[in-house]
């Protein structure tokens, strides 16, 4: 996709921003500031993802030695929250350097005590901090015709995801009981916060949280374009683990994959030219003003020419699905706004994604058509509920960006994940460590292949990726652990903080059932918890063994749900598996995964359009 | 800083043999006891001064772990020296040579120098492998060999350092093509002898400042 972006985005510019252009490729690293147009500074230097630790300019060089293609991984996997893995490859000449950016970021969101930050505002002697939740984000930016949107992601959409959660934090957390003491007046608590009309679910508040900081991200990058350096654009996949769910937020064609036991659970919503086809066509057909007369919002069978001027031929319209016979007239004759398949699908004939950040001065090829208005920065949210989910020490996500899913499958991917998570048993406490970047390693390896004949390729012999390749493996057991501890030290406190004569509404605990139960949760993530049914994974046979239940019963049952996490879509309140179809035929077994069942339901994603799968090229 | 010449290098061995160990006694001139499992490829570098040229040594140490090797074969292409490396207190690790050696000469240039390395030669009374069995191999394989000891950095830096005039050497001779990097060796900005002779200060086989350069 990017061969024909980066020529287009050469011609539509000046000469003059040409040699610019020709001019800051040539200059050497760190130097980027050079004369002519392009003198405005960097607002980040460009670096590899922070957890790395790549600092010199040597290591960075050999870090993106585009020969070799070195898969790098942390030097120090406890940098990443519970040993989650990553792994990265650049490309192999696609572009000067790995446009792929990547960030990790461990946050507290801190409701401070009723009454102010002051503690012990009532004088009774107890010490009021306030309430903390901490969380956790991983996210993975796939940059392209520069690295200038990737990085500017990378290095401040946490913080800005940040900033919109603090905003709505007094709605995601319970009632606080020490705060019905010190409640404020009624009309000081209804003055400061609008309360809607019917309770909003937190996980609606975080996913517009979400949302709304993708839209803040973007406009960022639109201001921020006008005072530094900062070209390009990028897709972005978030994970953000908070109070016990996992939200995953997509805008692009990187991909976040929920894997268990060997099996693509869900997966995140791949956004391409052609699986946006409907949503383009649309916006064309309603401002024709936007195509600049180039591009019609017209779909046909096949490509019109001169030649069939007054013939009829299959059309649809951009509110048709289906096929319908139009007597081909000169304004046919224009480019279709959305064309190709698959991996060579394009908006304007030019860009190959249509979410994501940047790409604000992006031009049609050879035209003066603005592409932005058909680009969109808002993400797909997947939740899972962690809680109420039976998760397993097998329970990963992976984050990958294209390089990895262009020739991976999700299933694949999955079965990848599982030998690699095998070979670094979670049993093993000098090994377990190493066991997700072992696993984002194979992974990468996987996509990467090599060098044969002057070609990459896979293990079989096909084609490899030549495109940059980031992977991260988060595991969700722990995350889960934690937060179930944290919970339980809430409630508990809660009870320390709770008055003689509770207010309505604040449940009443004892405390000893609640110690119990404290007591009870500690054994039990003291070890790792199985699924029912299986073998705990203190034994070395665990893994395997529970991966044999899994299979035995998807067998017997394969729509099984008790072991399938319940994933909900936010953004329409359906079973998220409608939108998120793994591509399971891509699968190389025959046996069809319970994945499966999610992928033959049709695509409803913005209102029924193509009926054609979201997935990608099978990978053999 | 520039250089007349880069050589790229790889060690490879067996894990726990202290592959990673000779890298940071190399360039950080200090020992870490414990030390993390290489999972992937590190890497290293140190400026060293051959003839009174400056030799950028730029090291890929390479994980030895089994279920790695697939990945660490990728690593060997374009390396001009290698340091195949054994742990003379575990002869597991000296039986393991000759499929490393196997490896990498398939998947490397035929003219890479390599040099074979007991490591751990602080630890007598433990040996394993005797001195005459790793200098009997060498030869029979036509390699360099050392022993050396990562802990007291006897002859850590003796080693990089030998291999690195064995692989000037060939250049001498004609024997590299110093034109193609895909044999691991680089020509620096600064390779006309006249800015080479200007900048060289120490002698054969001086060095200088550790770390990353």
């Amino acid at each position: 996709m990017f061969n024909r972006f980066k020529s287009a985005l050469l011609s539509s510019v000046g000469a003059a921003e040409s040699a610019a252009a020709a001019a800051q490729a040539a200059v050497t690293d760190g130097a980027e500031a050079a004369g002519g147009p392009a003198a405005r500074p960097a607002k980040f230097a460009y670096g590899r993802p922070a957890f790395l630790q790549l600092e010199t300019e040597d290591e960075l060089q050999v870090a993106g030695d585009r020969v070799i293609r070195p898969i790098i991984v942390p030097r120090d996997s406890s940098r990443l929250p519970w040993t989650a893995g990553y792994a990265e490859a650049v490309n192999a000449g696609k572009s000067k350097r790995n446009e792929d950016a990547a960030a990790v970021y461990t946050g507290v969101l801190h409701q401070p005590p009723p009454g102010g930050p002051a503690g012990d505002g009532d004088g009774d002697g107890l010490q009021r901090t306030g309430r903390s939740v901490p969380y956790y984000y991983f996210g993975l930016f796939d940059g392209h015709a520069g690295h200038g949107a990737s990085v500017a992601a990378a290095h401040q959409l946490h913080h800005i995801i940040h900033e919109r959660l603090v905003d709505v934090l007094d709605h995601l957390l319970p009632p606080d009981p020490s705060a019905a003491e010190a409640a404020p007046a009624p009309g000081v608590r209804a003055a400061s916060l609008w309360i809607p009309a019917e309770e909003v679910a937190p996980e609606k508040l975080v996913t517009g949280a979400l949302e709304a900081a993708f839209n803040d991200m973007d406009a960022l990058i639109a201001e921020d374009r006008l005072k530094y350096d900062m070209r390009g654009g990028c897709t972005a996949v978030v994970a953000l683990l908070l109070l016990g769910r996992l939200y995953v937020a997509n805008a692009g064609d990187s991909r976040a994959t929920y894997c268990r036991h060997g099996r693509a659970v869900i997966a995140s919503h791949d956004f391409t030219p052609e699986t946006e086809r409907h949503r383009v066509r649309q916006l064309a057909c309603q401002q024709p003003a936007l195509t600049g007369g180039e591009f019609t919002h017209l779909d046909f069978a096949r490509r019109v020419g001169r030649r069939d001027l007054g013939k009829r031929v299959l059309y649809r319209d951009a509110h048709m699905t289906g096929w319908a016979y139009k007597t081909v007239t000169e304004r046919d004759l224009r480019f279709p706004i959305v064309c190709g398949d698959g991996k060579r699908s394009r908006v304007c004939a030019t860009i190959g994604v249509t979410r994501g950040f940047g790409d604000h001065d992006l031009k049609a090829q050879n035209t003066n058509v603005n592409i932005k208005p058909f680009l969109s920065s808002q993400p797909q949210v997947l939740v899972v509920d962690l809680e109420e989910e039976a998760v397993t020490e097998s329970d990963v996500l992976v984050m990958a960006t294209d390089g990895l899913w262009d020739v991976i499958s999700n299933e694949r991917a999955a079965e990848l994940v599982e030998q690699s998570l095998a070979a670094f048993p979670a049993d093993d406490v000098t090994k377990r460590r190493y066991r997700c970047t072992s696993a984002a390693q194979d992974l990468v390896m996987s996509a990467r292949g090599k060098l044969k004949e002057r070609l990459w390729r896979l293990s079989d012999g096909t084609m490899a990726t030549i495109d940059d390749i980031s992977v991260f493996v988060v595991p969700m057991l722990p995350y889960r652990e934690e937060h179930l501890l944290w919970k339980l030290g809430q409630e508990a406190s809660a009870v320390r903080c709770a008055p003689a004569e509770p207010p309505s509404g604040v449940r009443q605990v004892s405390e000893p059932a609640q110690l119990d139960r404290y007591q009870s949760l500690v054994e039990q993530c003291g070890r790792p918890s199985p699924p029912a049914g299986t073998s705990p994974s203190g034994n070395p046979s665990g893994a395997a063994a529970a991966a044999a239940a899994a299979a035995a019963a998807a067998a017997e049952d394969p729509v099984e749900t008790g072991v399938e996490p319940e994933f909900a879509d936010a953004e329409t309140g359906e079973p998220a598996a409608a939108n998120g179809p793994v591509p399971a035929a891509n699968g190389p077994s025959g046996t069809p995964p319970a994945a499966e069942q999610v992928g033959t339901v049709p695509v409803t994603w913005f209102g029924g359009e193509d009926a054609t799968p979201v997935s990608r090229p099978a990978p053999r | 800083m520039s250089y007349a010449y880069l050589f790229k290098y790889i060690i490879i061995g067996d894990t726990g043999v202290g592959k990673s160990c000779l890298l940071l006694q190399f360039t950080d001139k200090r020992f870490q006891p414990v030390h993390d499992l290489t999972i992937g490829v590190e890497f290293g570098a140190r400026m060293i001064t051959i003839d009174g040229k400056q030799v950028k040594l730029q090291i890929w140490d390479t994980a030895g772990q089994e279920a790695f090797r697939s990945i660490t074969r990728s690593y060997y292409r374009g390396a001009a020296g290698a340091l195949l490396v054994y742990d003379i207190t575990r002869r597991d690790t000296f039986n393991h040579l000759t499929t490393w050696l196997e490896d990498a000469r398939q998947h490397s240039n035929s003219n890479m120098v390599i040099m074979l390395i007991g490591n751990k030669s602080d630890l007598e009374s433990r040996r394993d492998v005797k001195r005459e069995e790793g200098e009997a191999f060498a030869r029979e394989h036509g390699l360099i060999f050392m022993e050396t000891s990562a802990k007291t950095a006897a002859n850590v830096e003796e080693a990089f350092i030998n291999t690195a005039k064995e692989i000037y050497e060939k250049i001498q001779e004609g024997v590299f093509d110093i034109n193609n990097e895909a044999n691991g060796i680089k020509l620096g900005p600064q390779h006309s002898p006249a800015a080479a002779g200007g900048m060289a200060a120490g002698g054969l086989g001086g060095s200088q400042g550790g770390g990353c350069c």
